[in-house]
């Protein structure tokens, strides 16, 4: 260590080392990666988010959303993410192609949400995503400023919200989702992996279980 | 309890420490106000935790981007601002000669906290780049690294033009702090915010990032504050001093392998996590070699040595808990709850914040050239901060390990969830206050501290001016 270049050098090659290896080294596996095409429906997957989801996963980037929300699935008999109804295989690579800043989270304090869009067995409505996202719950906080209070010129809005008891707005008046709201749900309607891609089948646990069961007959 | 570690005689502030007295100061200065603005916002955070109303109603206020900015004030303003201080004025005091480039060590110190003020009000904002760690908007990224990197200078000049032929422990970890975080911070703003990689590969250089936050910039730093205190203040060598260049090593060539310990399970590659897993049980020798140079750290008494007992402890412990908590068979359980959190919290506050508090206590007076203008606040710093520390860990670990358990069954719903750790959030939101309370009597402390010899330098200023006017005076 007496020798302050060589010191240096070394240091920076060991930062450059371990960047190329784990950042390069998935760029390389995976930059490449293109959408699976599927030629029995003719459709390649994943598909491209439209405009108004596209704009949505900004305005849940954002807010901040990812802090307590994750949107990773993991495979069958890895944690308990099937039994929850998130997902019933895990999510890969190629789930994320198309995002341009994938909102995989750390937290689980509220419900992952891929599949949010597909939930069994019903997603959430429209009107129940904005009502929620307005009211909140006793685990989630309220938006209302995602939302806007605007006095009713003519007729009601077709988006404004049915409120009841404490949350409805004076007389006169109506809560319509501001524009903000409205992107923010249609990319959260939209969250779904539908496809099942080949890397994404969870082969190996389908065939370990029936094996342990018949060594056991 | 004597605080005999936190005296400085006369004699053991050289020119070396007075030269370099106010920019240092500044940045120490500056660093507890952002600690307390930190403090703050996790304060906020915390309550939301269990009250999700709270603030809910301002766009500025909602957990993500309090979350975001809490995180940003601790390593951004915080942790950056005394790291940068303690690691200069090691290089300084043990390359020999005093400082150079003072003026871009100032003018750095002083466009990284703007960059940093700036990027929070752009997080409230809503421009977060959403990457953990690396919340700060886009904006003030290219400041972040030009700031940095001037700050810098004057530690690195300390260390290639240094006195001595030979080096210690201190000054590599310093240096290595120093010089690698611009290298590593442009290179993971490359990937993610210029020309971003596609889809989950900017998770892989996000969790990178993270690890190299702590591993070749915090941790160093930290390292090198204990190091150069540890010895001084217990008045003996370090044992086992000869393997202290393998730990080192170790640390900076294996630190960041460790990303995949992020990923477990997730849609990466399979090689990322088995690579954390690898990584994390070979930096278990980098913590065996510190626990072995530190174990003469047990006994003395005083402030700077219980802030550095705890700190090593934590440091250790972190470094045993990554490890299990890198296995897949743990993962499953802890995975995305507050074991999570709580590790996290373990490695930059237990560990990184309490050794700066520890090197801090140290190097203050020496840089005063008198005692702390309140020695009584500094012991109930000391017992107030570690209290507040061990309840929050506590009460998060708790919070996390019922919240895995409850994940796991199926039929337990978020509400159940939910009130099932409110209780342990509620206590972790007390510990707050109590990190609060016991961050701003350090920041009463040093305030006053550096108020009294700012007094005593005008004054000696004064008195020099008005002997060389009376000299003018009888020469003419």
């Amino acid at each position: 260590m007496k020798n302050g270049p060589l010191f240096l050098v070394g240091l920076f090659l060991s930062v450059l080392i371990a960047w190329s290896g784990i950042v390069l080294g998935s760029h390389a596996q995976l930059g490449r990666q293109t959408p699976f095409f599927d030629e029995g429906d003719g459709v390649a997957y994943p598909a491209r988010q439209m405009g108004l989801a596209a704009r949505g996963q900004l305005v849940y980037a954002d807010l901040g959303c990812a802090s307590c929300h994750t949107q990773q699935v993991r495979r069958p008999g890895f944690g308990n993410d099937q039994g929850r109804g998130w997902g019933e295989r895990q999510s890969v690579a190629r789930d994320y192609l198309f995002q341009t800043r994938p909102q995989l989270g750390a937290s689980r304090f509220g419900p992952d949400l891929t599949n949010l869009g597909g939930r069994k067995p019903q997603p959430p409505t429209e009107e129940a995503l904005y009502r929620f996202l307005y009211e909140g719950s006793p685990t989630h906080p309220p938006y209302a400023f995602l939302f806007e209070n605007l006095p009713i010129a003519g007729e009601v809005s077709s988006l404004a919200l049915k409120l009841s008891g404490t949350s409805a707005p004076a007389s006169g008046r109506q809560i319509v989702p501001g524009e903000r709201a409205r992107t923010l749900v249609a990319y959260l309607r939209n969250l779904n992996t539908v496809y099942d891609y080949p890397e994404s089948r969870p082969l190996p646990v389908e065939q370990k279980a029936p094996a342990k069961e018949e060594a056991k007959k | 309890m004597t605080n005999q570690s936190t005296n400085a005689g006369a004699a053991e502030v050289t020119a070396i420490d007075t030269h370099a007295r106010w920019p240092l100061l500044y940045l120490i200065g500056a660093g507890l106000v952002w600690l307390i603005v930190s403090g703050v916002l996790s304060l906020i955070a915390a309550i939301q935790l269990h009250s999700p109303a709270y603030l809910a109603e301002c766009a500025w206020f909602t957990h993500g981007r309090v979350e975001a900015m809490r995180e940003t004030a601790f390593i951004y303003g915080w942790a950056a601002n005394a790291g940068l201080a303690i690691g200069t004025w090691l290089l300084g005091r043990l390359g020999g000669y005093p400082l150079r480039g003072l003026n871009w060590f100032v003018v750095g110190g002083v466009f990284w906290n703007l960059a940093v003020a700036a990027g929070l009000i752009g997080i409230a904002a809503g421009e977060m780049t959403s990457f953990a760690v690396l919340q700060l908007p886009r904006a003030v990224q290219p400041l972040l690294v030009l700031s940095y990197a001037a700050t810098a200078i004057s530690g690195v000049l300390a260390w290639s033009g240094r006195k001595r032929a030979g080096t210690f422990a201190s000054q590599w970890y310093a240096v290595a702090a120093l010089f690698l975080f611009p290298w590593f911070l442009t290179a993971t703003q490359v990937v993610l915010l210029w020309t971003p990689v596609r889809g989950v590969v900017q998770a892989v250089a996000a969790a990178w990032y993270a690890e190299g936050v702590f591993a070749l910039w915090l941790a160093p730093l930290a390292l090198a504050g204990a190091y150069y205190v540890v010895p001084k203040v217990s008045g003996r060598t370090l044992p086992s001093y000869e393997a202290a260049p393998v730990a080192f090593w170790t640390l900076i060539v294996v630190g960041t392998w460790t990303a995949g310990r992020h990923l477990v399970g997730g849609p990466v590659p399979a090689w990322l996590p088995t690579m954390g897993v690898v990584g994390t049980s070979l930096l278990l020798f980098h913590f065996l070699v510190l626990a072995f140079n530190f174990k003469i750290a047990l006994t003395p008494a005083g402030t700077a040595m219980n802030f550095l007992r705890f700190g090593l402890l934590a440091y250790l412990l972190y470094g045993v808990f990554t490890t299990i908590a890198s296995f897949r068979g743990v993962a499953a359980h802890a995975q995305f709850t507050f074991v999570t959190v709580a590790l996290e919290q373990l490695g930059f506050y237990g560990a990184v914040s309490m050794l700066f508090f520890g090197t801090l206590y140290y190097m203050v007076p020496r840089l005063t050239g008198r005692d702390w203008a309140l020695p009584g606040l500094a012991s109930a710093h000391f017992v107030t901060a570690s209290t507040g520390l061990v309840l929050a860990l506590v009460a998060l670990a708790v919070a996390g390990e019922t919240q895995g358990n409850l994940l796991l069954e199926a039929k337990a719903t978020y509400a159940e969830i939910f009130q099932q750790v409110s209780v342990p959030l509620m206590i972790h939101t007390a510990a707050q206050f109590l990190l609060i309370a016991a961050n701003l009597l350090l920041l009463v402390n040093f305030a006053m501290s550096a108020w009294a010899c700012g007094e005593k330098a005008c004054a000696s200023a004064a008195g020099l001016l008005r002997s060389s006017s009376s000299m003018e005076a009888s020469a003419s």
